[in-house]
């Protein structure tokens, strides 16, 4: 059952009245429980489709459903409610705040819904304890490790249980041994909790644990291999 | 209230940087709310005098004296109840430095027409009673240690009132009601002083208690006309009048201290503005990730302003804090020239009020920045 469909997505910046094409009539179908890894060179336009997905940019033709929502069309206020209920986001860099603990940084996107104090830290702790670091609540990012790091920011990214999980690079920026603890926790949670992941990732041996792949080049797909069904 | 936790944890991210932005507020609303009480104690004079009583002074300038001779002239004027004179005698006490306001007064009629000067009785007839008495009001007596019983010497001021010291025995202590009369004053016999001054019979203003307030405007030209054209030509006014243009004779104070006050709470309101902006600007990508994770723009804008907001009414509680343990006249004499100066209850809600204002202002463009930010374009600047 397909949980994103891509019509036609263009999308061009415009930089002194010039148009620059970063994605060019781009159609793609994710199913939902799919780990899909988004593969290309630099420039290629996948941290850009990406940002689509997300929600957080918009394209400039083209038609992107995820669920039953068709999100190009939502205003910017229902667009922030969209991706409060519905994404979870994975920075390459983390991007915790960091005069936030762990718990609290987990705890931000739940500041919006409507969960009681006690209901939030029961959702928190329960994220915190998935990514094994139920121990590290009180922790501020500084006194974390990047692999730690990461770990807190897929916990934010899973708290609220959204539809679609999105990750930009999430090993980028960590050593060998922590980026393959943090895709086994990725691919946990897609084959275990059953989470459609879509990844941006340069990295080879990331990609291999997508069931799905798609090379991008110069803003078109390129080619799409099924690793795993 | 469950985003409070969130501005209090921003607030506290550059600590030095906060505690600045804080104590610069405190310093305008403390230096405002200050302002507005001395002004208050320039004003309090003239809005606490009283509408039957109308003062004449020579028509030149309130430093030339008139003759006492006059005061049966300005008895007999239709609309006339009562009368009594003072005059400004300028003694030094030990020191030029301890200054404070001496009147010579007429005792009896001058205690009459002023009720706002307390007295117990027996305060008042042995005031009557020693011609070289005075009474102290109790805000000097607060400053100096003047008691009952005690006796006081002042230095000449005045070369008119000769070379010899004056000996004075206090006789009572007053206390005051309503602004007319200030408690830093010390009031004598007019006779003691008129005895040894050079020029007899002399006087600085006469008091005329009138019996309709409506008709002040015209006893007041019934008395200058009758010394038009004289060599003591009179100038008579309300007591309102005369007051404010006694507070007039060090300039426009009302708009040199509203003009410093206005001036301080603009440039903090700068400083402020700048330091939230800068705030914000070092925030680009958490706010970008914020708002990835969902926070609506509205959110954004209210946590930004919000931070402004605390921090100023925060600096706006210490100003407040401030002016009241300064401002008041144990810390602050004020020599008699105004009255007694406190910090009243709307000064504090005005100063507080005046924080508000700078937090919301200075909070209003960084917070909007933050709402308006692209996401991507935030998360590219530092990606």
């Amino acid at each position: 059952m397909p949980l994103i469909e891509l019509r036609d997505v263009t999308k061009s910046y415009k930089r002194d009245a010039i148009d620059i094409p970063v994605l060019d009539r781009v159609s793609i179908t994710v199913d939902a429980g799919d780990f899909l890894g988004l593969m290309g060179p630099s420039g290629s336009g996948k941290s850009t489709l990406l940002n689509l997905l997300a929600g957080i940019d918009r394209p400039s033709r083209g038609s992107i459903k995820i669920g039953d929502t068709e999100i190009s069309s939502l205003s910017e206020r229902a667009l922030a409610g969209w991706r409060a209920r519905h994404i979870g986001f994975i920075f390459q860099l983390y991007n915790l705040i960091p005069v936030l603990t762990a718990f609290e940084n987990v705890e931000l996107p739940l500041l919006l819904t409507s969960l009681s104090k006690a209901q939030r830290r029961d959702h928190v702790m329960t994220a915190l304890g998935i990514v094994g670091l139920a121990d590290r609540v009180k922790h501020y990012p500084r006194q974390l490790s990047g692999g730690q790091e990461q770990r807190v920011a897929i916990a934010r990214a899973i708290v609220t249980d959204p539809t679609l999980l999105l990750a930009d690079e999430p090993t980028g920026d960590l050593d060998a041994k922590s980026a393959g603890e943090v895709l086994t926790l990725l691919q946990r949670l897609n084959e275990e909790f059953k989470k459609t992941i879509v990844m941006v990732t340069h990295d080879p041996h990331a990609a291999e644990r997508a069931s799905h792949l798609l090379h991008l080049e110069k803003g078109t797909l390129v080619e799409q291999t099924v690793q795993r069904s | 209230m469950k985003f409070v936790g969130l501005i209090l944890k921003s607030a506290r991210r550059s600590k030095r940087r906060t505690f600045l932005t804080v104590i610069s507020v405190a310093m305008a609303v403390f230096l405002f709310a200050s302002l507005r009480a001395v002004l208050d104690g320039f004003n309090a004079g003239a809005e606490g005098s009283s509408s039957t009583r109308i003062v004449t002074q020579r028509s030149t300038s309130l430093i030339f004296t008139m003759p006492t001779s006059h005061a049966e002239q300005i008895r007999n004027t239709p609309g006339v109840q009562d009368l009594t004179w003072a005059n400004w005698f300028g003694g030094i006490y030990k020191d030029p430095r301890n200054f404070f306001a001496q009147f010579a007064i007429e005792p009896e009629s001058y205690l009459r027409m002023y009720p706002e000067i307390i007295l117990t009785p027996e305060e008042k007839k042995a005031f009557l009673d020693d011609r070289t008495g005075c009474i102290v009001g109790d805000g000097l007596a607060g400053t100096y240690g003047f008691k009952v019983g005690d006796k006081i010497t002042l230095k000449v001021g005045i070369p008119i009132y000769g070379q010899q010291d004056f000996d004075f025995n206090v006789r009572g202590i007053y206390h005051t009601k309503g602004g007319a009369v200030d408690n830093q004053s010390m009031w004598f016999h007019w006779k003691y002083a008129d005895e040894r001054s050079v020029a007899k019979g002399q006087t600085g203003w006469y008091v005329a208690q009138i019996s309709n307030p409506d008709h002040a405007a015209e006893v007041s030209a019934a008395i200058d006309q009758k010394f038009a054209n004289s060599p003591y030509e009179t100038k008579t006014e309300t007591e309102k009048a005369f007051q404010s243009s006694f507070v007039a004779m060090f300039g426009n104070i009302n708009l040199l201290l509203g003009s410093i006050a206005v001036a301080v709470v603009i440039s903090t309101l700068f400083v402020a503005g700048n330091t939230m902006a800068m705030s914000v600007r070092e925030r680009t990508t958490e706010i970008a990730v914020m708002r990835t994770l969902g926070f609506p723009s509205g959110t954004i804008f209210m946590l930004i302003a919000g931070e402004g907001l605390l921090m100023s009414i925060l600096g706006g509680l210490v100003g407040v804090g401030l002016a009241w343990l300064v401002v008041n006249p144990g810390v602050l004499p004020t020599g008699g020239f105004i009255p007694e100066i406190g910090l009243s209850t709307s000064n504090m809600i005005t100063g507080l009020g005046l924080s508000v204002l700078i937090g919301v202002l200075a909070g209003l463009i960084p917070a909007t920045m933050a709402a308006r930010l692209k996401i991507v374009d935030a998360l590219r600047r530092v990606a």
